[in-house]
């Protein structure tokens, strides 16, 4: 075994054990404090790890296979440095809470599950981690209890295991089809171009996946979830969880050859959610709604990345993505923690916490010198100077403005009679969330990209940055200066479709109890009996 | 071949273990009915341990020796004599059988216990009698190897098992029983007719000797159609599943465990017996395709009506009727199929798989949700909220056997859906899929719509209190469909152990 590879046993088996532990219901109760340990081996896989650091378990043990390889680390490691973060905001965030020894539980559970699938090889256990991060994380979205948040909760359950089933078919074919049945994600996407199935496996990984990244329309679950997750857990899901869409993209999507349908498909749908989710966005009120359809907006333009990769059969989209990505996880996760900050003081916010929110969100639309600025330098090249690549460069614009909406929304937060400065045990994490989201892109830059930090460095790349910011803030200003009233969507938008249309289908059920009914009837089941032996007898003569 | 298994099995001392695996509990019910009730839990508990034992090393010899096992009943091959054998098959059948007994016997032991004034009592005589013959029934069912043998087995599990539904005698139960045990006799009927009509034509109920002299005519058609169909009348199959749900959700919860997990995979057995041993080449893809029909109509039909049910033990009972189609999607994936090996398939291991995730899932729910009935006073879902906070292991128990009826991974469900999926991928029979990925989401359904109230806050106030050690047992039974998730995705060795070369018949 490598000494990556014991890192990774290292990173599972100490998630493990705290799982364990959390059967003493004494220890349950401890664990938030706990919780910042878990991710801790899984930081240190992915920092030590040069790449491809591997580990197989015995057939016993699932056969699992884990390889750390370039994109994995990027994700692996930003988001255990989030889990880290906010496991420590989450140990002071919940101390008052009764019900945090659950909390703790449906927490490492969502942990395991998102670890793993960055770093797991083979077909069936990126599915183990894939549904185990997705399922737990009901139990987080739910965890307070009111009703509000019990919808939130249906909501997303029902798309995840939608989501779901698609994936599991895309990868029961992609072994099925695949010469000697292999198990490797890599060997299997590596024959994927020339399978007679290739068209249904891919149609069904972009709806699967689609549906984990929240593209639209099937993103309504996403505002409901973040709103309604306590802070540092909205934090994790927007940050790293939704990361388990963008890994596992990069591990089937086929890079090696053109899809130029496919590709345009997702890259179709993905900038449509990258406009969508800015206009939505400004209409709500709420600080968490708002990243919550800020994250549409991201995963969207990502989506668009990845469309335009597969369409040209662009090999350096995994590394430009990841490092996109990478960035995301921090900058999403540090707003959200941004905002229970502004919450827990209850007073206007102090320049301490207001500069370090506004470099977060002007690092999410781009701002040169961030670490936003970084990501979208790294994946310009993938998008092309196409109509794809100005439509993107103009949804750069709709972030800024959507994140001037944030700005408004946190300084408007309620304030409280006797404000207190917010604890350290939430201000620390939080703060290094926002530093790493400008320190760590800066450092994997040079590995991401070709040239280093010399094409961004110019004058070009300057401006790439700041037009769009420009334009955003214009656009602010002008809609404020306008007076613009817009009215404020119900959360989700049109998920009120979909529940009218579950409420239409659950009435229907009373035709089925009807039917129920006749089938149990003694006639109906004789005649049944009669029919089967009818049927199969006429199988056999004709 | 037959002379031969036969001639090396009756020098095997492993052999004689077959005989007791279903003389043991047959004595029990003898001896049973001479000691009275409170002897009969005490034999019911000595037998547990000596039966689960018998059906260990019955496994481990098979497993070990690749080879099946055979006894032959005097001496006296067949046709003259009667042979019993274990497969790979049947003897993960058998310790499957015994471990959800020994759970349900222990589970029992609460509510079936003789008052301490009395050495005799109704109830509890009926139910330790009752478990003891359905389980020695179903050791018959899965060793015996003659079609009239497995008649009497058949029988002894039907009349074992309906008494069980109706054991607290309320006009309710009884008229759920009743309604079984006439189902059940027409399906016995239906049986009984095709066995006369394969005696009538070959001379014999030996499964080896009718596999090979069994000609394509109309005579076996008529046979394997009506054996066919009186066994998917006891399996509950949709959409002659109309005694199922009043019967299983009426029975005590030790009893709804037995029937769920264990009873109604007797004549799944069979008619597996029966398309593949027995009559081996006569059932053709097309019928392989009906059966996989009325599979897929149990799947989708069964999980929207269990979405429906007011009461938790009728949603178990719904669901039952949905698993049970999976079962069947194993037909027409073997049947008619490009490769020539069926048993080395993904249909085969996957179909099996689900047998016994569904197994040990079913009872372990069933338990579960005894115990909420039990300290709850009711089972009805609209009033459920807060009892995961109440009886948290139960609770979890549950939704452990939830995940596996969905194929979430790593449960032994999972593995089930994985192969059935594989196996519809790679014959191209894409349409199984679709009702296999749709039925896991209704499943999903069915089970959050328990799930999210149980956990809600504030905490349930119970009517009773519930015994720790009664918690464990659902909980354990979970746990095993759990375990299963960790077998590997690939076609099973054990599985395939005693076979017939392929499904083509009448060998030379």
């Amino acid at each position: 075994m490598t000494s990556g590879g014991v890192l990774i046993a290292a990173a599972l088996l100490g998630l493990l054990a705290l799982l364990v532990a959390c059967l003493s219901a004494p220890m349950r109760a401890r664990m938030t404090e706990l919780l910042p340990l878990a991710p801790i081996p899984a930081l240190l896989a992915a920092i030590l790890s040069k790449c491809d650091a591997s580990l197989a378990l015995p057939p016993a043990l699932l056969g699992a296979t884990f390889v750390i390889d370039k994109p994995g680390a990027m994700l692996l490691g930003t988001a255990a440095l989030l889990w880290i973060a906010a496991g420590i905001y989450a140990a002071t965030f919940m101390r008052a809470d009764t019900d945090r020894g659950a909390f703790a539980v449906w927490w490492l559970l969502a942990l395991v599950g998102n670890l793993g699938v960055f770093m797991v090889a083979d077909l069936a256990s990126f599915y183990l981690f894939f549904a185990v991060g997705g399922l737990s994380a009901y139990g987080l979205i739910a965890h307070d209890g009111t009703s509000t948040s019990r919808r939130a909760g249906i909501m997303y359950i029902a798309f995840a295991l939608l989501g779901e089933a698609l994936l599991l078919m895309a990868l029961v074919l992609l072994s099925a089809t695949a010469p000697e049945r292999t198990i490797l994600i890599r060997d299997a996407v590596a024959v994927l171009s020339q399978s007679p199935s290739r068209d249904i496996i891919l149609a069904l990984v972009i709806a699967g996946l689609g549906l984990k990244i929240a593209l639209v329309p099937l993103h309504v679950w996403m505002p409901l979830a973040y709103t309604a997750a306590p802070i540092p857990a909205a934090a994790v899901l927007s940050g790293a969880a939704v990361k388990a869409g963008v890994i596992g993209f990069l591990r089937f999507l086929p890079f090696d050859a053109a899809s130029p349908e496919w590709g345009s498909v997702l890259a179709g749908f993905g900038i449509i959610s990258a406009f969508y989710g800015v206009a939505v966005g400004i209409t709500q009120s709420n600080p968490k709604t708002v990243l919550a359809y800020s994250s549409i907006s991201q995963m969207g333009l990502i989506a668009a990345v990845l469309g335009m990769g597969l369409a040209s059969g662009d090999g350096t989209t995994a590394s430009a993505v990841s490092f996109y990505a990478a960035h995301h996880v921090l900058v999403k996760g540090g707003l959200f923690l941004a905002v229970g900050i502004g919450l827990s003081s209850g007073s206007r916010p102090t320049w301490a916490v207001l500069v370090p929110a506004t470099v977060l969100a002007l690092s999410l639309a781009g701002l040169p010198f961030t670490g936003g600025w970084l990501a979208k330098l790294a994946v310009k090249p993938t998008l092309g100077a196409g109509w794809i690549g100005t439509f993107a460069a103009l949804a750069a614009a709709g972030s800024t403005l959507l994140m001037l909406h944030f700005l408004r929304c946190v300084t408007a937060l309620p304030r409280t009679a006797q404000p207190v400065p917010a604890p350290a045990g939430l201000l620390l994490p939080w703060l290094a969330v926002a530093l790493a989201s400008v320190v760590v892109p800066w450092a994997l830059y040079p590995t991401a990209v070709q040239d280093g930090y010399a094409n961004a460095l110019s004058l070009a790349g300057l401006w790439d940055g700041v037009w769009p910011v420009l334009l955003g803030g214009a656009l602010a200003w002008l809609l404020r200066a306008r007076r613009v009233l817009m009215r404020e969507l119900p959360v989700g938008d049109i998920v009120v479709a979909y529940e009218a249309g579950a409420r239409a289908m659950m009435t229907r059920g009373a035709i089925l109890s009807n039917a129920d009914q006749v089938l149990r009837g003694w006639r109906v089941a004789s005649a049944g009996l009669l029919a089967v032996v009818a049927v199969l007898a006429a199988t056999l003569v004709y | 071949m037959i002379e031969t298994a036969a001639a090396t099995g009756a020098g095997n001392a492993e052999a004689y273990l077959l005989v007791l695996a279903i003389i043991l509990p047959v004595g029990g019910v003898l001896l049973s009915f001479l000691l009275g009730s409170r002897q009969a839990e005490r034999i019911v508990l000595c037998l547990l341990p000596l039966g689960m034992g018998i059906a260990g090393v019955i496994l481990a010899d098979v497993w070990r020796s690749g080879k099946a096992l055979t006894y032959v009943l005097g001496g006296w091959t067949p046709p003259l004599g009667i042979m019993l054998r274990a497969d790979g098959l049947s003897a993960a059948m058998l310790v499957t059988t015994a471990i959800i007994i020994a759970a349900a016997a222990f589970f029992a032991r609460a509510k079936f216990s003789t008052p301490r004034d009395t050495n005799d009592e109704r109830a509890p005589l009926a139910f330790w009698t009752l478990l003891l013959a359905v389980w020695a029934a179903l050791n018959a069912v899965v060793l015996g190897y003659d079609l009239f043998n497995l008649y009497v087995a058949l029988e002894l599990l039907t009349f074992g098992a309906v008494p069980l539904v109706s054991l607290d005698g309320r006009a309710e139960t009884l008229t759920a029983a009743l309604r079984y045990l006439l189902f059940a006799l027409v399906g016995s009927m239906f049986y009984l007719l095709g066995a006369a009509l394969l005696y009538g034509t070959y001379g014999t109920l030996d499964i080896g000797l009718l596999a090979s002299r069994v000609r394509p005519e109309p005579a076996v058609y008529a046979a394997g159609v009506l054996m066919t169909a009186g066994l998917l009348a006891k399996t509950a199959l949709f959409p002659l599943y109309l005694w199922l749900p009043p019967a299983h959700a009426g029975a005590p919860a030790a009893a709804s465990a037995v029937l769920s997990a264990l009873v109604v995979k007797g004549s799944f057995f069979l008619v597996v017996r029966i398309w593949f041993d027995a009559l081996p080449g006569i059932f053709n893809a097309a019928s392989a395709q009906v059966l996989g029909a009325l599979g897929a109509g149990a799947i989708i039909f069964g999980s929207l009506l269990a979405l429906q049910q007011p009461r938790l033990k009728m949603v178990v009972a719904y669901s039952t009727v949905a698993q049970i189609g999976y079962l069947f999607l194993m037909f027409p994936l073997i049947i008619g199929t490009a490769s020539g090996m069926p048993w080395t398939g993904d249909a085969w291991t996957g179909g099996w798989m689900q047998l016994f995730s569904h197994a040990f899932a079913k009872a372990a729910m069933f338990l579960a949700a005894g115990l909420i009935a039990e300290a709850l006073g009711h089972d009805r879902i609209a009033d459920l909220g807060g009892i995961g906070r109440a009886l948290p292991m139960t609770t979890i128990a549950f939704a452990l056997a939830g995940l596996s009826l969905m194929g979430i991974p790593p449960t032994g469900g999972f593995v089930a859906k994985w192969m059935l999926l594989t196996a519809s991928a790679m014959e191209g029979q894409w349409w199984w899929a679709l009702v296999i990925l749709t039925g896991g989401l209704l499943a999903g359904a069915y089970m959050f719509r328990i799930l999210v109230p149980a956990m809600a806050e504030p905490r349930a106030a119970l009517q009773a209190s519930v015994l720790r050690h009664r918690e464990m047992v659902p909980l354990a039974l979970a746990v095993v469909a759990l375990l299963l998730g960790l077998v590997p995705l690939q076609p099973m060795e054990l599985l395939q152990i005693g076979r017939p070369a392929s499904l083509q018949g009448a060998a030379p």
